[in-house]
């Protein structure tokens, strides 16, 4: 509440600030922020300070002035300092990725007046991200890149967390997942692949980003569908199964395509199917030969397993409606720009936009959907 | 050469005035944000990222690459006057670097340390030169079970070390390799040991034990004895500059094996954070004179800053070429790559050649000018000592309540930090050592994970840690190591009595 | 250590503290060994379960702490060595006591505040520092904290209602 206030007063001085002379202080107010990530000395920070000391009772007086005379909109809520966007992974990650083209989305097109902090919260397999977002329900300055981990973790480890105490915002992407092997491996789809997995004396090692999670969710499946057995290595985080992979440790993985595409263009590993119902529409090159286009979908193989992770922000349990809109607006407006765009197709991600009531049925179906397979594959703590 | 003729073409880019300035300022920077304590190196360099954001990519990189390095010199600083490590690898440099602040001795102490880093991340800069595209196989071929021979080792070549009671020793690790396994467990991606909590959930934070155990419990020594901090004779000038660099070429072996050490395990994906204590174990190992480390020894200060500045710079190798970040501030500065567009990885050699040896071009500089620069702040630094104790002291718990806080924005860890102080004081008193619960926190959890996969991989087979000839060499080096002083005596014994 | 201060009695004895700090050490054993057999302690087919080294691991601190127990009591040192006198541990507790109540203070009044408040503090009743010398360096260095962290680098520090006040 004291912070929306105390916000409500910097933005009214703003407008106030149209017919005095304080405008210019405003406007270098504005300016010291933007130039701070142009290394210029920090002087002007000082006089920032000083100004907005000796500016508050005029400010106030304006501010009560003003709402009487302003609409509701003028007034909409801003951030106040700089706005953190939490990560529920390690550095490098997927969700990292995404977190900084969105701190430099937002930065170059100057989609917003403060700052934007990337944190990374990925311990306790990202449990520490979804704790620190319950544990402040009213601070309107941070957000949340969640993925499928809200649904899994409280089943898996009997976190106690659930999506519905968090505000939902938008659901910006959806991530694939794909089956990969060492390039040096002669395997050139799934079959030859399971068939070798079957026929093994020792069960293939099979890579992924944490236990009882997508990629282990994923792996249970591909045994059922197979009749294939596999030993489930869970690493810290997707890059490192990338590595694992092309130095032969383990003899496959099931990453993210963000996470295998650098190995995969420099020809490491191969690429055997998606696991979605449909292939991925980039068609331009990634590597020499292929295109994301170019990999065929799991069902297609005659192995039908399906699964797509949501790539979504929120906010805190508790913030006001008009710190919920302004988001919604904000990252709206991330999804329009150029490096989002470039961003979405270079690491293979499926469109999707969805806010309001549009996402709050698609997460419980989502959901829904996320307990099923887990409680199949056994994996939810009793 | 083509690795030379693209070097030269790396310098001639860089050697302006704009970049040379812009150096200085990421130098500076980086400096600050690694005294800072709440900062420290990964979390400075977020925080400075953004700087660079409005950059064309060579100045960028530059100042990136600097703040990187400013932040490791910085690293060292706090740890040798106030105890206080501010990253994993400056936790070594405390043992034998705080005691030598204590007796005076801190610009000797610090120019050493800054000395040692310039030579360790010297080597490896070499060493990227000329050996990249090799070392990037090198490191793929670390499995689970490779690294956990390499943790072993670690842990080997601590053992039996300590002058303390061998029970007070095992009691230290044990509870370190207790503390580091709270929270989720990896593996199983189950919960233990958090009785319910939501803040033990997060597992205990090696930086918030650190700050704890070693800066406040160093206040509440320090008060106890009352003690000043003792730093009021000493003489800064040029001559300790020169004085501890006559002494280098007698440490000539140290020196080598540290940043031989340090270079092997920063390629290591991950295994940066072994290197200085590896570093200093193995230095008190083949010393002549074990016991007087801990107590002040120059070499104590060597040997750890080489190691972990080897490891820190060619840490940068398997993350340019592998995308795998071997330390958390390297992990920062994958991110700050990806912003530009480039992606680490194998590719990254080939298509941008210009970016990789303009980045090493300004390794060289950065360190370079670093070097001077921070040899330049010792004086600066040492006199901080003698700020009266009843001003520094408040300052100091005020710092570390911040750098507690600062990791992980939770008002817990300052009451966790609070109470590592407490057993920090009183395991100094009954000669319970802090070292080995350290160690165990840092690299505990890391080798237990790689441990319990190596299992899963094997189907429960141990004779994977000898299935290849790289795994089973480290593997029964560290073995060797462990049993050196029953092995050493049955070999006495045998010379004794000739057969 | 600190037998070189005149008058000053022994508050306890190096052997009680080791024999209090073993026990505390043994029940903490007790407690976590019991937590991981609960988490699961065995080893199973692909290797060990989640519980088991630290199970194995809370055994060996509660053996060593034991064995440590017994040795204290077996052997018996003549002139048992002081852990702290009197008039150090008083000193230690001025360090301490202050250190515990700036970290209450700091969750009500921000963390710029208490600070203030514990480096001026500290300087006058405990360095018996003058005390315009001692407001004016704890003013200093709070305001000097919270210029680098919060608006400088964007380190959000706790804060309390003097922050509040001035809209930050």
């Amino acid at each position: 509440m004291q912070a929306e206030q105390s916000a409500r007063v910097i933005s009214a001085r703003r407008h106030a600030a149209a017919d005095q002379p304080a405008e210019q202080a405003a406007e270098r107010r504005a300016g010291a922020r933007r130039s701070a990530p142009q290394g210029v000395p920090r002087a002007a920070f000082g006089l920032e300070l000083c100004h907005s000391v000796l500016n508050r009772w005029p400010a106030r007086l304006a501010a009560m002035l003003m709402a009487t005379v302003l609409s509701g909109a003028a007034l909409a809520w801003e951030p106040s300092k700089p706005v953190e966007i939490v990560v529920a992974a390690g550095a490098g990650g997927a969700s990292d990725q995404m977190a900084r083209m969105m701190q430099a989305a937002i930065q170059k097109n100057s989609l917003m007046k403060q700052p934007v902090v990337v944190s990374l919260k990925g311990a306790a397999s990202g449990a520490e991200a979804l704790m620190y977002m319950k544990s402040d329900p009213a601070d309107a300055h941070r957000a949340l890149i969640a993925y499928s981990l809200i649904y899994m973790l409280p089943l898996s480890a009997k976190i106690p967390f659930n999506w519905r105490e968090l505000t939902p915002v938008s659901v910006v992407a959806l991530d694939q997942l794909v089956l990969w092997v060492n390039a040096k491996q002669p395997y050139e789809s799934v079959k030859a692949f399971a068939d070798a997995a079957r026929s093994s004396a020792t069960p293939f090692k099979m890579g992924g980003t944490g236990s009882r999670r997508e990629d282990h969710v994923l792996t249970a499946f591909l045994e059922k569908k197979t009749g294939a057995r596999f030993a489930y290595l869970p690493y810290k985080s997707g890059g490192e199964a990338a590595t694992q992979l092309v130095g032969d440790h383990i003899q496959a993985n099931v990453n993210n395509p963000s996470e295998n595409l650098e190995v995969w263009r420099a020809g490491q590993v191969r690429p055997l199917c998606v696991f979605d119902k449909e292939r991925i529409a980039y068609k331009s090159a990634v590597t020499a030969t292929q295109s994301w286009n170019d990999i065929p979908t799991c069902r297609e193989q005659g192995v039908d397993v399906q699964y797509l992770m949501l790539r979504a922000l929120f906010l805190p349990g508790k913030v006001g409606p008009d710190t919920t809109a302004f988001y919604v607006d904000l990252f709206h407006r991330v999804t329009q720009t150029a490096e989002y765009k470039d961003y979405m197709e270079k690491q293979a991600l499926k469109p999707i936009y969805l806010t309001g009531n549009d996402m709050l049925k698609f997460l419980q179906d989502d959901e829904a959907l996320n307990r099923d397979l887990m409680t199949e594959a056994g994996f939810v703590a009793k | 050469m083509e690795a030379l003729g693209l070097l030269l073409y790396g310098f001639s880019v860089l050697l302006t005035w704009k970049t040379l300035a812009l150096m200085l300022v990421g130098l500076v920077l980086g400096i600050f944000v690694g005294v800072l304590p709440g900062l420290g190196g990964p979390n400075g360099v977020a925080i400075l990222l953004p700087l660079t954001f409005t950059m064309d990519p060579t100045s960028a990189i530059v100042m990136l690459s600097c703040i990187y390095w400013g932040a490791l010199f910085g690293g060292a600083i706090t740890s040798i006057l106030f105890n206080i490590p501010g990253e994993a690898w400056s936790v070594a440099t405390t043992f034998d670097g705080y005691p030598m602040a204590q007796q005076g001795r801190a610009a000797e102490a610090l120019t050493a340390a800054f000395t040692s880093s310039f030579i360790g991340s010297l080597v490896a800069v070499l060493l990227i030169t000329f050996l990249a595209p090799g070392i990037a196989s090198f490191a793929l071929q670390f499995g689970p079970p490779e690294f956990f021979a390499v943790y072993l080792l670690t842990f080997c070549s601590f053992v039996g070390l300590g002058r303390e009671a061998k029970h007070k020793t095992l009691i230290s690790m044990a509870l370190g390799l207790l503390l580091s396994g709270v929270g989720m467990d990896t593996v199983s991606g189950q919960l233990r040991m958090t009785f319910g909590s939501a803040d033990l959930l997060r597992g205990v934070n090696f930086l918030v034990a650190v700050i704890g155990l070693f800066g406040i419990s160093e206040i509440l020594l320090t008060m106890e004895e009352r003690l000043a901090l003792r730093g009021h004779s000493a003489r800064i000038s040029l001559r300790v500059v020169w004085k501890v660099w006559r002494e280098l070429p007698r440490y000539w072996a140290t020196l080598l094996r540290s940043s031989i050490i340090g270079c092997w395990l920063g390629i290591t994906p991950g295994g940066a954070i072994a290197a200085s204590f590896m570093g200093y174990n193995l230095a008190k190992r083949f010393s002549k004179d074990k016991e007087s480390f801990g107590k002040g020894r120059i070499e104590g200060v060597f040997a750890p800053e080489t190691a972990a500045h080897a490891s820190g710079t060619s840490a940068l190798l398997p993350m340019l070429a592998l995308g795998i970040p071997g330390s958390g501030t390297a992990a920062i500065l994958l991110g700050g790559l990806m912003v530009w567009g480039l992606n680490p990885g194998p590719l990254l050699f080939v298509e941008h050649k210009e970016f990789v040896w303009g980045l090493i071009a300004s390794m060289y500089l950065g360190n370079v000018v670093g070097l001077v620069l921070v040899l330049s702040t010792v004086p600066l630094f040492a006199a901080v000592l003698r700020v009266p104790f009843a001003a520094i002291a408040p300052m100091i718990v005020v710092s570390c309540a911040i750098g507690a806080y600062a990791i992980q924005n939770a008002v817990f860890d300052i009451w966790l930090m609070v109470g590592f102080g407490v057993v920090g004081y009183v395991f100094k008193k009954i000669d319970i050592p802090l070292a080995p619960l350290t160690l165990a926190l840092v690299l505990g959890n890391r080798a237990e994970d790689a441990f319990r996969l190596s299992m899963i991989g094997s189907a429960g087979d141990l004779r994977v840690f000898w299935s290849n000839g790289l795994v089973g060499s480290v593997t029964t080096l560290a073995l060797v190591l462990l049993f050196w002083p029953l092995l050493s005596r049955v070999f006495e014994r045998m010379r004794a009595t000739p057969a | 250590m600190s037998q070189n201060e005149a008058g000053s009695e022994p508050l306890c004895s190096q052997s009680t503290v080791e024999r209090v700090v073993l026990l505390l050490l043994l029940a903490l054993a007790a407690l976590l060994a019991y937590d991981n057999w609960r988490t699961g302690m065995s080893w199973d087919t692909d290797g060990p379960q989640a519980g088991y080294f630290p199970f194995y691991l809370s055994l060996i601190l509660g053996a060593a702490s034991l064995f440590g127990l017994i040795r204290q009591w077996v052997a018996h040192r003549a002139p048992e060595p002081t852990f702290v006198s009197r008039a150090a541990f008083r000193r230690v507790l001025q360090v301490f006591i202050p250190t515990l109540l700036f970290c209450f203070a700091m969750q009500w009044l921000g963390l710029y505040v208490a600070s203030f408040l514990l480096v001026a503090g500290f300087m006058r009743w405990v360095g018996h520092i003058a005390t315009w010398k001692s407001v004016l360096t704890a003013f200093v260095f709070s305001a000097l904290m919270f210029v680098t962290f919060q608006i400088a680098f964007d380190v959000i520090m706790p804060k309390g209602p003097l922050e509040a006040l001035f809209g930050l």
